[in-house]
Protein backbone atom coordinates (compact mmCIF):
# COMPACT_ATOMS: atom_id res chain seq x y z
CA UNK A 1 0.00 0.00 0.00
CA UNK A 2 3.16 2.13 0.27
CA UNK A 3 3.37 4.94 -2.79
CA UNK A 4 5.58 7.71 -2.87
CA UNK A 5 5.03 10.78 -4.61
CA UNK A 6 7.47 13.06 -5.09
CA UNK A 7 6.35 16.74 -4.68
CA UNK A 8 8.62 19.98 -5.13
CA UNK A 9 8.48 22.24 -1.86
CA UNK A 10 6.57 24.97 -4.02
CA UNK A 11 3.41 22.39 -4.39
CA UNK A 12 4.12 20.96 -0.59
CA UNK A 13 3.44 24.85 0.79
CA UNK A 14 0.47 24.99 -1.74
CA UNK A 15 -0.54 21.23 -0.26
CA UNK A 16 -0.17 22.45 3.29
CA UNK A 17 -1.91 25.99 2.57
CA UNK A 18 -4.80 23.84 0.98
CA UNK A 19 -4.64 21.24 4.27
CA UNK A 20 -4.92 24.36 6.50
CA UNK A 21 -7.88 26.37 4.82
CA UNK A 22 -5.60 29.38 3.80
CA UNK A 23 -5.44 31.17 0.82
CA UNK A 24 -2.52 30.77 -1.83
CA UNK A 25 0.89 32.60 -0.48
CA UNK A 26 -0.08 32.93 2.86
CA UNK A 27 2.72 30.38 4.27
CA UNK A 28 6.46 30.85 4.10
CA UNK A 29 9.35 28.65 4.94
CA UNK A 30 9.74 30.78 7.94
CA UNK A 31 5.90 30.72 9.03
CA UNK A 32 5.67 29.60 12.66
CA UNK A 33 3.52 27.21 12.79
CA UNK A 34 1.86 28.17 16.67
CA UNK A 35 1.38 31.82 14.29
CA UNK A 36 -1.36 30.28 11.96
CA UNK A 37 -4.76 30.03 13.12
CA UNK A 38 -5.74 26.77 11.98
CA UNK A 39 -2.78 24.88 13.45
CA UNK A 40 -5.06 22.46 16.00
CA UNK A 41 -5.17 18.42 16.23
CA UNK A 42 -7.14 18.46 13.08
CA UNK A 43 -4.38 19.75 10.95
CA UNK A 44 -2.26 17.57 12.91
CA UNK A 45 -4.34 14.64 11.76
CA UNK A 46 -4.54 16.08 8.26
CA UNK A 47 -0.48 16.62 8.55
CA UNK A 48 -0.42 12.75 9.29
CA UNK A 49 -2.70 11.90 6.57
CA UNK A 50 -0.52 14.43 4.11
CA UNK A 51 2.39 12.56 4.79
CA UNK A 52 0.93 8.89 5.03
CA UNK A 53 -0.15 9.65 1.09
CA UNK A 54 2.22 11.95 -0.35
CA UNK A 55 5.75 9.91 1.81
CA UNK A 56 4.05 6.72 2.62
CA UNK A 57 5.28 7.20 5.85
CA UNK A 58 3.95 7.48 9.39
CA UNK A 59 4.91 10.13 11.72
CA UNK A 60 4.59 9.68 15.50
CA UNK A 61 3.55 12.70 17.61
CA UNK A 62 6.50 12.78 18.76
CA UNK A 63 8.41 14.27 15.85
CA UNK A 64 5.47 16.60 15.44
CA UNK A 65 5.82 18.25 18.48
CA UNK A 66 9.15 19.02 17.41
CA UNK A 67 7.92 20.62 14.47
CA UNK A 68 8.71 24.92 14.79
CA UNK A 69 7.82 26.63 11.33
CA UNK A 70 6.88 25.37 7.67
CA UNK A 71 10.49 24.91 6.88
CA UNK A 72 11.21 22.15 9.58
CA UNK A 73 7.53 20.38 7.99
CA UNK A 74 9.01 20.47 4.32
CA UNK A 75 12.85 18.95 6.15
CA UNK A 76 10.80 16.24 7.64
CA UNK A 77 8.63 15.79 4.48
CA UNK A 78 12.01 15.76 2.69
CA UNK A 79 13.89 13.26 4.92
CA UNK A 80 11.08 11.03 4.93
CA UNK A 81 10.68 10.38 1.16
CA UNK A 82 14.77 10.04 0.97
CA UNK A 83 14.87 12.68 -1.32
CA UNK A 84 15.53 16.53 -1.13
CA UNK A 85 14.00 17.69 -4.51
CA UNK B 1 -36.83 -18.65 14.45
CA UNK B 2 -35.26 -22.08 15.10
CA UNK B 3 -36.35 -22.50 18.52
CA UNK B 4 -34.59 -23.97 21.87
CA UNK B 5 -33.95 -27.89 21.04
CA UNK B 6 -35.16 -27.26 17.30
CA UNK B 7 -33.26 -28.76 14.56
CA UNK B 8 -29.19 -27.45 14.61
CA UNK B 9 -27.66 -26.33 11.65
CA UNK B 10 -25.21 -24.07 13.53
CA UNK B 11 -24.93 -22.16 10.78
CA UNK B 12 -25.40 -18.34 12.46
CA UNK B 13 -26.39 -14.94 10.28
CA UNK B 14 -27.64 -11.96 11.03
CA UNK B 15 -31.70 -12.30 11.14
CA UNK B 16 -32.96 -8.39 12.01
CA UNK B 17 -31.65 -5.31 12.85
CA UNK B 18 -33.40 -1.94 14.67
CA UNK B 19 -32.03 1.18 16.47
CA UNK B 20 -32.83 3.93 18.79
CA UNK B 21 -31.69 7.17 18.91
CA UNK B 22 -32.32 9.26 21.84
CA UNK B 23 -34.34 12.39 21.36
CA UNK B 24 -32.48 15.15 22.95
CA UNK B 25 -30.11 17.02 19.54
CA UNK B 26 -26.84 18.44 19.92
CA UNK B 27 -26.43 20.78 16.65
CA UNK B 28 -23.50 22.60 15.32
CA UNK B 29 -24.35 26.28 16.10
CA UNK B 30 -25.19 25.09 19.95
CA UNK B 31 -21.72 24.01 19.63
CA UNK B 32 -20.08 26.59 17.65
CA UNK B 33 -21.56 29.03 20.57
CA UNK B 34 -19.08 27.73 23.07
CA UNK B 35 -15.84 26.77 21.13
CA UNK B 36 -13.94 30.11 20.36
CA UNK B 37 -13.08 30.08 16.51
CA UNK B 38 -15.48 27.56 15.48
CA UNK B 39 -18.43 27.68 12.95
CA UNK B 40 -20.90 25.58 12.33
CA UNK B 41 -19.74 25.04 9.13
CA UNK B 42 -16.44 24.49 10.00
CA UNK B 43 -17.10 21.66 12.25
CA UNK B 44 -19.34 19.78 9.49
CA UNK B 45 -16.62 20.33 7.26
CA UNK B 46 -13.83 18.59 9.39
CA UNK B 47 -16.46 15.79 11.09
CA UNK B 48 -18.84 15.36 8.96
CA UNK B 49 -21.67 15.54 11.45
CA UNK B 50 -24.49 18.07 11.49
CA UNK B 51 -26.46 16.58 14.66
CA UNK B 52 -25.90 14.18 17.45
CA UNK B 53 -28.28 12.48 19.39
CA UNK B 54 -27.39 12.50 23.54
CA UNK B 55 -29.43 10.65 26.12
CA UNK B 56 -31.28 12.86 28.68
CA UNK B 57 -29.66 13.42 32.57
CA UNK B 58 -32.00 10.28 33.30
CA UNK B 59 -32.10 8.04 30.45
CA UNK B 60 -28.86 5.07 30.49
CA UNK B 61 -27.27 2.26 28.73
CA UNK B 62 -30.17 0.09 29.48
CA UNK B 63 -32.87 2.38 28.54
CA UNK B 64 -31.45 3.07 25.05
CA UNK B 65 -31.00 -0.64 25.18
CA UNK B 66 -34.57 -1.68 25.86
CA UNK B 67 -36.08 0.55 23.36
CA UNK B 68 -33.82 -0.64 20.43
CA UNK B 69 -34.45 -4.03 21.59
CA UNK B 70 -38.47 -3.47 21.77
CA UNK B 71 -38.43 -1.65 17.87
CA UNK B 72 -36.35 -4.63 16.99
CA UNK B 73 -39.17 -7.12 18.21
CA UNK B 74 -42.09 -5.12 17.07
CA UNK B 75 -40.72 -4.59 13.61
CA UNK B 76 -39.64 -7.97 12.88
CA UNK B 77 -42.67 -10.20 14.55
CA UNK B 78 -39.68 -11.46 17.32
CA UNK B 79 -41.45 -13.19 20.10
CA UNK B 80 -38.84 -12.06 23.80
CA UNK B 81 -39.54 -16.37 24.52
CA UNK B 82 -37.75 -17.24 21.75
CA UNK B 83 -34.25 -15.26 22.95
CA UNK B 84 -31.91 -17.50 24.63
CA UNK B 85 -28.55 -15.09 25.15
CA UNK B 86 -28.02 -12.04 25.40
CA UNK B 87 -25.14 -10.31 24.84
CA UNK B 88 -24.20 -6.35 24.97
CA UNK B 89 -22.09 -4.21 24.45
CA UNK B 90 -21.56 -0.83 26.80
CA UNK B 91 -18.49 1.28 28.05
CA UNK B 92 -21.18 3.58 30.17
CA UNK B 93 -23.35 0.73 32.08
CA UNK B 94 -25.94 1.60 34.05
CA UNK B 95 -23.89 0.19 37.38
CA UNK B 96 -20.41 -1.13 37.93
CA UNK B 97 -22.43 -4.27 38.91
CA UNK B 98 -25.20 -5.65 38.48
CA UNK B 99 -24.68 -6.64 34.26
CA UNK B 100 -26.56 -4.40 32.14
CA UNK B 101 -27.68 -7.34 29.81
CA UNK B 102 -29.23 -9.31 33.43
CA UNK B 103 -31.28 -6.47 34.39
CA UNK B 104 -32.57 -6.28 30.65
CA UNK B 105 -33.77 -9.87 30.54
CA UNK B 106 -36.24 -8.96 33.68
CA UNK B 107 -37.42 -5.75 31.60
CA UNK B 108 -37.69 -7.35 28.17
CA UNK B 109 -39.26 -10.80 29.36
CA UNK B 110 -36.81 -12.69 28.10
CA UNK B 111 -36.86 -16.48 29.39
CA UNK B 112 -35.00 -16.68 32.59
CA UNK B 113 -33.39 -20.04 31.21
CA UNK B 114 -31.60 -17.15 28.92
CA UNK B 115 -27.65 -16.57 29.43
CA UNK B 116 -26.62 -12.54 29.56
CA UNK B 117 -23.47 -10.94 29.94
CA UNK B 118 -21.70 -7.69 29.36
CA UNK B 119 -18.53 -7.13 27.72
CA UNK B 120 -16.61 -4.20 27.42
CA UNK B 121 -15.34 -2.93 23.79
CA UNK B 122 -16.09 0.20 21.84
CA UNK B 123 -15.96 1.23 18.30
CA UNK B 124 -14.69 -2.90 17.62
CA UNK B 125 -17.47 -4.45 20.01
CA UNK B 126 -19.78 -5.04 16.78
CA UNK B 127 -17.32 -7.16 15.38
CA UNK B 128 -16.39 -8.94 18.58
CA UNK B 129 -20.10 -9.11 18.86
CA UNK B 130 -20.50 -11.22 15.59
CA UNK B 131 -17.76 -13.85 16.24
CA UNK B 132 -18.82 -14.50 20.03
CA UNK B 133 -22.71 -15.20 18.73
CA UNK B 134 -21.33 -16.91 15.71
CA UNK B 135 -19.40 -19.07 18.38
CA UNK B 136 -21.80 -19.57 20.73
CA UNK B 137 -24.37 -21.16 18.02
CA UNK B 138 -22.09 -23.17 15.87
CA UNK B 139 -21.19 -24.91 19.57
CA UNK B 140 -25.21 -25.66 19.86
CA UNK B 141 -24.96 -23.48 23.08
CA UNK B 142 -27.87 -20.95 21.94
CA UNK B 143 -29.78 -20.42 18.66
CA UNK B 144 -31.19 -17.00 19.19
CA UNK B 145 -28.72 -13.83 20.63
CA UNK B 146 -29.93 -10.62 21.08
CA UNK B 147 -27.02 -8.90 20.48
CA UNK B 148 -27.11 -5.00 22.26
CA UNK B 149 -24.79 -2.09 21.19
CA UNK B 150 -25.31 0.46 24.04
CA UNK B 151 -23.16 4.07 24.30
CA UNK B 152 -24.05 7.32 26.21
CA UNK B 153 -20.52 8.04 25.46
CA UNK B 154 -22.15 12.04 26.27
CA UNK B 155 -22.21 11.32 30.28
CA UNK B 156 -18.27 10.96 30.29
CA UNK B 157 -17.48 13.98 27.76
CA UNK B 158 -16.99 17.27 29.44
CA UNK B 159 -18.90 19.89 27.48
CA UNK B 160 -16.02 21.98 26.92
CA UNK B 161 -14.06 18.80 25.39
CA UNK B 162 -14.06 19.91 21.46
CA UNK B 163 -11.67 17.00 20.60
CA UNK B 164 -14.84 14.31 21.67
CA UNK B 165 -18.46 16.36 21.92
CA UNK B 166 -18.49 17.51 18.08
CA UNK B 167 -17.96 13.79 17.22
CA UNK B 168 -19.45 11.16 20.21
CA UNK B 169 -23.27 10.76 19.57
CA UNK B 170 -25.71 8.42 21.41
CA UNK B 171 -27.48 5.52 20.40
CA UNK B 172 -28.40 1.95 20.60
CA UNK B 173 -28.99 -0.96 17.97
CA UNK B 174 -30.37 -4.14 18.77
CA UNK B 175 -29.42 -6.96 16.68
CA UNK B 176 -31.22 -10.39 16.33
CA UNK B 177 -28.18 -13.40 15.17
CA UNK B 178 -29.78 -16.82 15.18
CA UNK B 179 -29.13 -20.33 13.63
CA UNK B 180 -29.52 -20.43 10.02
CA UNK B 181 -29.83 -22.80 6.97
CA UNK B 182 -27.33 -19.55 5.77
CA UNK B 183 -24.00 -19.39 6.83
CA UNK B 184 -24.20 -15.85 7.02
CA UNK B 185 -21.32 -15.06 8.98
CA UNK B 186 -18.10 -15.72 7.32
CA UNK B 187 -14.34 -15.53 8.47
CA UNK B 188 -12.77 -13.08 11.05
CA UNK B 189 -9.99 -11.29 11.28
CA UNK B 190 -9.36 -9.75 15.30
CA UNK B 191 -6.73 -7.75 16.94
CA UNK B 192 -5.30 -5.49 20.06
CA UNK B 193 -2.42 -3.56 20.85
CA UNK B 194 -2.70 -2.48 24.75
CA UNK B 195 0.16 -0.29 24.39
CA UNK B 196 -2.19 2.47 23.18
CA UNK B 197 -4.44 1.73 25.73
CA UNK B 198 -3.91 5.63 26.85
CA UNK B 199 -5.19 6.83 23.49
CA UNK B 200 -8.53 6.66 24.22
CA UNK B 201 -9.08 6.46 28.10
CA UNK B 202 -11.44 7.77 31.18
CA UNK B 203 -8.24 7.55 33.28
CA UNK B 204 -10.47 7.80 36.94
CA UNK B 205 -13.29 5.85 38.38
CA UNK B 206 -12.61 2.49 38.12
CA UNK B 207 -10.72 0.61 41.37
CA UNK B 208 -7.03 2.59 39.94
CA UNK B 209 -7.64 5.79 40.15
CA UNK B 210 -11.08 5.86 42.45
CA UNK B 211 -13.08 8.99 41.48
CA UNK B 212 -12.17 11.94 44.17
CA UNK B 213 -11.79 15.38 44.84
CA UNK B 214 -8.33 15.17 42.73
CA UNK B 215 -10.45 13.57 39.67
CA UNK B 216 -12.84 16.16 39.50
CA UNK B 217 -10.53 18.61 38.92
CA UNK B 218 -10.57 20.67 35.33
CA UNK B 219 -7.43 20.81 33.05
CA UNK B 220 -7.03 22.63 29.80
CA UNK B 221 -5.01 21.03 27.08
CA UNK B 222 -3.08 22.66 24.27
CA UNK B 223 -5.76 22.71 21.95
CA UNK B 224 -7.88 24.51 24.66
CA UNK B 225 -10.20 21.49 25.06
CA UNK B 226 -11.00 21.05 28.96
CA UNK B 227 -11.30 18.21 30.67
CA UNK B 228 -10.81 16.26 33.86
CA UNK B 229 -9.70 12.84 34.78
CA UNK B 230 -13.56 11.17 35.24
CA UNK B 231 -13.69 12.28 31.49
CA UNK B 232 -13.21 10.83 28.24
CA UNK B 233 -9.63 11.40 26.68
CA UNK B 234 -9.16 11.00 22.96
CA UNK B 235 -5.75 11.77 21.42
CA UNK B 236 -7.19 11.94 18.54
CA UNK B 237 -3.62 11.90 16.12
CA UNK B 238 -2.75 8.79 17.88
CA UNK B 239 -5.96 7.35 16.71
CA UNK B 240 -5.61 8.00 13.53
CA UNK B 241 -1.89 6.60 12.85
CA UNK B 242 -3.18 3.47 14.44
CA UNK B 243 -6.22 3.37 12.14
CA UNK B 244 -4.38 4.40 8.96
CA UNK B 245 -2.16 1.59 9.91
CA UNK B 246 -4.06 -1.07 10.85
CA UNK B 247 -7.50 -0.78 9.04
CA UNK B 248 -5.88 -1.20 5.42
CA UNK B 249 -3.91 -4.40 6.54
CA UNK B 250 -6.77 -5.79 8.04
CA UNK B 251 -9.23 -5.38 5.22
CA UNK B 252 -6.50 -7.10 3.08
CA UNK B 253 -6.27 -9.99 5.98
CA UNK B 254 -10.26 -10.24 6.00
CA UNK B 255 -10.34 -10.88 2.00
CA UNK B 256 -7.52 -13.54 2.06
CA UNK B 257 -8.93 -15.23 5.17
CA UNK B 258 -12.51 -15.51 2.95
CA UNK B 259 -10.82 -16.16 -0.33
CA UNK B 260 -12.78 -12.74 -1.85
CA UNK B 261 -11.14 -9.91 -3.53
CA UNK B 262 -12.19 -6.83 -3.31
CA UNK B 263 -14.49 -6.62 -6.10
CA UNK B 264 -16.97 -9.40 -4.74
CA UNK B 265 -17.87 -7.48 -2.43
CA UNK B 266 -20.61 -5.40 -2.31
CA UNK B 267 -20.69 -2.57 0.32
CA UNK B 268 -18.03 -1.74 2.90
CA UNK B 269 -19.16 -1.11 6.17
CA UNK B 270 -16.81 0.65 8.03
CA UNK B 271 -16.84 1.96 12.16
CA UNK B 272 -18.51 5.50 11.69
CA UNK B 273 -15.67 7.27 13.15
CA UNK B 274 -15.56 10.81 11.09
CA UNK B 275 -16.02 11.92 7.96
CA UNK B 276 -12.18 12.51 7.63
CA UNK B 277 -10.96 9.62 8.89
CA UNK B 278 -13.19 7.32 6.47
CA UNK B 279 -12.74 9.47 3.36
CA UNK B 280 -8.66 9.15 3.59
CA UNK B 281 -9.20 5.31 4.69
CA UNK B 282 -11.33 4.93 1.56
CA UNK B 283 -9.09 6.18 -0.72
CA UNK B 284 -5.64 4.52 0.57
CA UNK B 285 -7.54 1.00 0.10
CA UNK B 286 -8.67 2.29 -2.66
CA UNK B 287 -12.64 1.48 -2.44
CA UNK B 288 -14.66 2.83 -4.87
CA UNK B 289 -17.12 5.40 -3.30
CA UNK B 290 -20.48 3.64 -4.65
CA UNK B 291 -19.19 0.31 -2.70
CA UNK B 292 -18.25 2.39 0.20
CA UNK B 293 -20.97 3.64 3.29
CA UNK B 294 -20.87 6.66 4.85
CA UNK B 295 -23.62 7.95 7.17
CA UNK B 296 -22.92 9.90 10.46
CA UNK B 297 -24.64 13.32 9.53
CA UNK B 298 -27.58 12.69 11.69
CA UNK B 299 -25.92 10.56 14.59
CA UNK B 300 -22.55 11.59 15.00
CA UNK B 301 -19.55 8.38 16.09
CA UNK B 302 -22.68 6.32 18.11
CA UNK B 303 -18.96 3.79 18.81
CA UNK B 304 -20.32 0.20 19.08
CA UNK B 305 -23.59 1.33 17.76
CA UNK B 306 -22.54 2.73 14.39
CA UNK B 307 -21.67 -0.14 12.26
CA UNK B 308 -25.22 -1.56 13.28
CA UNK B 309 -26.82 1.81 12.90
CA UNK B 310 -25.14 2.00 8.78
CA UNK B 311 -25.94 -1.54 7.99
CA UNK B 312 -29.88 -0.63 8.68
CA UNK B 313 -29.92 2.58 6.86
CA UNK B 314 -28.07 0.96 4.18
CA UNK B 315 -30.74 -1.64 3.80
CA UNK B 316 -33.42 0.70 3.80
CA UNK B 317 -32.11 2.95 1.53
CA UNK B 318 -31.41 0.29 -0.70
CA UNK B 319 -27.79 -0.20 -0.99
CA UNK B 320 -27.89 -3.55 0.04
CA UNK B 321 -29.78 -6.53 -1.17
CA UNK B 322 -30.27 -10.23 0.42
CA UNK B 323 -26.95 -12.27 -0.85
CA UNK B 324 -24.98 -9.00 -0.42
CA UNK B 325 -21.82 -9.47 0.70
CA UNK B 326 -20.69 -7.24 2.96
CA UNK B 327 -17.59 -6.01 4.72
CA UNK B 328 -17.49 -4.95 8.27
CA UNK B 329 -14.38 -3.15 9.91
CA UNK B 330 -14.60 -2.12 13.46
CA UNK B 331 -11.62 -0.28 15.35
CA UNK B 332 -10.95 1.48 18.42
CA UNK B 333 -10.76 1.88 22.04
CA UNK B 334 -8.23 -1.03 23.54
CA UNK B 335 -6.90 -0.40 20.89
CA UNK B 336 -8.63 -3.27 19.34
CA UNK B 337 -10.27 -4.19 16.13
CA UNK B 338 -11.86 -6.65 14.11
CA UNK B 339 -13.68 -7.34 10.74
CA UNK B 340 -15.37 -9.90 9.27
CA UNK B 341 -17.82 -10.67 5.67
CA UNK B 342 -21.57 -10.75 5.96
CA UNK B 343 -23.70 -12.27 3.80
CA UNK B 344 -26.94 -10.09 3.89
Amino acid sequence: MRSVVKVPDNEKIALLEEMLDLDNGTLKVETKLDAINNWDSMAVISLIALFDEYAGETITITQIKELVTIKDILDLWNSAMGSND
Amino acid sequence: LIKSGGGDTLNASIRAISYYLPEQILNNDQLAAIYDNWTAEKIFEKTGIKTRHIASEDEYASDLAEKAALLLFEENDINPEDIDFIMLATQSPDYILPTTACILQNRLGIPKSAGAIDYNLGCSAFIYGLALSKGLISTNICKNVLLIMAETYSKHIHPMDKSTRTIFGDGAAAILVSMNEIDGINEFILGTDGSGAGNLIIPAGGMKLKNSNDTIIDVEDENGSIRSSQNLYMNGPEVFNFTIDVVPKTVNDVLIKNHLSMDDIDLFIFHQANQFMLNYLRKKIKIPEEKFYVNIEQTGNTVSASIPIALRMAEKEGRIKKGDKVLLVGFGVGLSWGATIIRW
